[in-house]
């Protein structure tokens, strides 16, 4: 059984009768002591479940290593502390409870701070599509604090084999009001907004402004130039990703005055039709869309490398990935 | 005298070609424009239109350059889907 950091401090404020069990290594304890709380020590391997008599919290440094125990050995009354010390400390910090991130907060990349950070970032994600919607998904579950979702289109029914933010009964509807009612329940850490409206040379400064990071989730090229020329004024990362079939391409542009989109791409290209015309199997946008989400969560977080100055390229058929350096 | 350069198709130029990587012989000092240009050719029309562009050993190189034997080169169309 397992209780977060918040419910464990409403346990305690109720006076509910509970043994807190710290079962970390000593040099843990003494590096991050656990805040405002009063805890039996001891190891894992001299604890057993007949020794439990009162329902009891285990806490390990992340919450991993006693929810196993407690698998194993299936006590009654033992509960496991989600996330741990890390996600108690987290929690006592500012009665914040984080402990729905601790499988991602256990990363020394990422961590208490990083996680903080995230919960403090904005992403604009132009194009609610096939792109969109899985990394709307995994960056508000991620816990990016807010959300801005720009598409002017409406759900429509041949949407709904790639873009699972959608359902039948909704179509007709716009995507990005329909995207933030699906992303609703998902996190309340997240605030998701939405912005009916194609991005144009009018309203790209209005829509882009004050954005952490960029996603470019859009299937034209003349959008692409658009969010391409005001991150690079503006040098705001922008998370490009564009599909052919079974093939997908991702680069990160304008990051710390890396390569842009015109850079590669100049101003004469053609890019061949969208989606709708040639044809993609629902799947290889998802997998596109998270690795952009992957990349948008770093490049908040400095974690390197990154695909700035790299050009990944996909392919479905194969599974096989190739990046081209970018040295533009 | 002559070189042996291998071409990787991507997207658009895989699909007209029907292939992931070919083989040209070519003759010593061929610049990826030439390369570009005998792809073209071997495509029909089915690259018209299509902007292409090159890596030559994973490195973009947005001017053409001469190859030497055993070079790589990448031939890279701009995809828009979403």
């Amino acid at each position: 059984m397992n209780i977060s950091a918040k419910e464990l401090a409403q346990w305690l404020d109720g006076n509910r009768k509970v043994e807190v069990v710290d079962v970390r290594r000593e040099d843990q304890r003494k590096q991050w002591p656990l805040r405002y709380l009063e805890t039996l020590e001891t190891n894992l391997d001299q604890l057993s479940p007949e020794k439990l008599k009162t329902t009891t919290v285990l806490i390990c440094q992340f919450g991993i290593i006693t929810q196993r125990w407690i698998e194993a050995e299936d006590p009654d009354e033992v509960y496991n502390l989600i996330g741990g010390a890390q996600a108690w400390n987290a929690y006592k910090k500012d009665e914040r409870d984080l402990s729905r991130y601790s499988r991602q907060m256990v990363l020394p990349e990422i961590g208490e701070e990083g996680q903080r950070r995230l919960l403090e970032s904005k992403v604009t994600i132009v194009g609610v599509g096939g792109l969109g919607c899985p990394a709307a998904q995994y960056l508000a579950a991620a816990g990016v604090g807010k959300l801005c979702l720009i598409d002017g289109d409406v759900v429509d029914i041949t949407n709904l084999q790639r873009q699972p933010l959608f359902r039948s009964d909704r179509i007709g509807d716009p995507k990005s009001d329909v995207a933030v009612e699906s992303l609703s329940g998902l996190n309340p850490d997240c605030a998701v907004e939405s912005i009916h409206t194609f991005i144009s040379e009018e309203n790209c400064q209005k829509l882009l402004a004050g954005s952490d990071v960029v996603l470019d989730a859009t299937d034209t090229i003349t959008a692409r130039r658009l969010m391409d020329e005001y991150c690079r004024r503006k040098s705001i990362p922008l998370i490009y990703g564009g599909l052919y079939k079974f093939e997908g391409q991702v680069s990160v542009f304008h990051l710390n005055g890396g390569p842009s989109y015109a850079d590669v791409f100049p101003e004469s290209v053609t890019g061949g039709g969208t989606c709708s015309d040639d044809g993609v199997p629902g799947m290889l946008p998802g997998i596109i869309g998270s690795i952009q989400a992957l990349e948008a969560i770093k490049v908040i977080l400095g974690i390197t490398p990154n695909l700035s100055g790299k050009l990944l390229l996909y392919n479905g058929l194969s599974h096989t990935m190739e990046q081209i350096e970018l040295n533009v | 005298m002559t070189i042996q350069v291998t071409v990787r198709c991507f997207s658009h130029v895989r699909e007209a070609l029907g292939k992931n990587v070919l083989k040209l012989e070519l003759e010593d000092d061929t610049d990826t424009f030439t390369v570009e240009k005998k792809i073209r050719e071997m495509a029909g029309d089915n690259l018209d239109g299509i902007t292409l562009r090159v890596a030559v050993n994973s490195e973009y190189m947005p001017e053409p350059i001469a190859l030497k034997n055993g070079d790589e080169v990448a031939l890279i169309p701009p995809v828009q889907g979403g």
